[in-house]
């Protein structure tokens, strides 16, 4: 079998996030018992925040694939909007999914209404989950893909405020670990385990967006050939 | 809840996550892969346009 690039980045960046997840478990220090009620339960950090980091990238994917299908008709921005909305959405899925569980743990509730962060995040995934599941209930035409793209574009507007939202707004969900000043700072071993959390995820999720990319590069060519034989038939 | 506890749900929701969808785009891509170059071989063909959409966009724009 022929690996290629997106193969080799999805085995790479698995590795990775494996190695995270036992230094996570074993190697990184415990946090102090007076700054979380939780502290066993905040190790699920070292995935959560590498995850929430891997949405955001592929959220900007998805801007600028729907960006180059509005603006310039672009074939490559089109398969871009897909892998990016199917990234989105997984990693998305993730860190809502750690958070929630994080927050049962640590503050009593898996869920804030009133917080800022946790709720455009969570608008962002639902975003990626309509692109998804609008796009594979939909036929594929030139009126479809303006649609989601003009969703992909526009909705983009949630990701800076999602990331400034804990500096501005801090209610419930911590501050930022990382560039936040001097609250921010993190230990070494816990900064080391984070920085290949986040290189790993980031390494998945390049993989996971050139086979998607792929997939819908595929499913074109699919639809150009059959429609051929249908013509010749 | 123990905190353990938490954390496993946690940690294995999101292992079984990727899992998921990792082995359902590597399936689908070697999938596609295969039907496509068994109809190019029936067809012979090499080379063909690979977004219909676009394709149509550039024929309407000529």
């Amino acid at each position: 079998m022929r690996i290629r690039t997106g193969e080799l980045l999805l085995i790479t960046g698995f590795s990775g996030i494996m190695i995270t997840l036992v230094l996570a478990l074993k190697w990184a220090p415990s946090v102090s018992i007076d700054a979380f009620s939780a502290p066993i339960a905040q190790r699920i950090f070292y995935w959560h925040v590498p995850s929430a980091i891997a949405a955001y990238i592929a959220f900007g994917i998805l801007f600028v694939g729907s960006a180059l299908w509005i603006f310039k008709r672009s074939a490559l921005g089109w398969r871009l909007h897909v892998a990016g909305a199917e990234a989105s959405l997984a990693c998305g899925l993730m860190a809502v999914w750690s958070g929630c569980i994080w927050g049962a743990a640590e503050w009593g509730t898996p869920w804030d209404w009133t917080d800022v962060r946790l709720n455009t995040f969570g608008l962002l995934t639902l975003l990626a989950l309509f692109l998804v599941l609008g796009r594979q209930s939909q036929p594929d035409g030139i009126e479809s893909r303006d649609t989601f793209s003009t969703f992909g574009f526009y909705g983009f507007v949630l990701v800076p405020i999602s990331y400034i939202a804990t500096r501005i707004w801090q209610i419930r969900h911590p501050g930022p670990v990382v560039g936040g000043g001097a609250d921010g700072s993190l230990s070494s071993k816990m900064g080391d385990v984070l920085l290949i959390g986040v290189i790993s995820f980031t390494i998945l999720i390049i993989g996971h967006i050139i086979m998607s990319a792929r997939i819908t590069e595929y499913e074109q060519r699919l639809e150009r050939l059959q429609n051929k034989l249908d013509g010749e038939i | 809840m123990e905190e353990l506890t938490y954390l496993t749900v946690a940690y294995l929701g999101m292992i079984f996550g990727l899992a998921i969808w990792t082995w359902t785009v590597v399936n689908r891509s070697q999938n596609l892969d295969s039907r496509i170059k068994a109809l190019e071989e029936s067809l012979g063909l090499k080379e063909f346009d690979k977004d219909i959409i676009t394709s149509k966009f550039s024929h309407e724009e000529e």
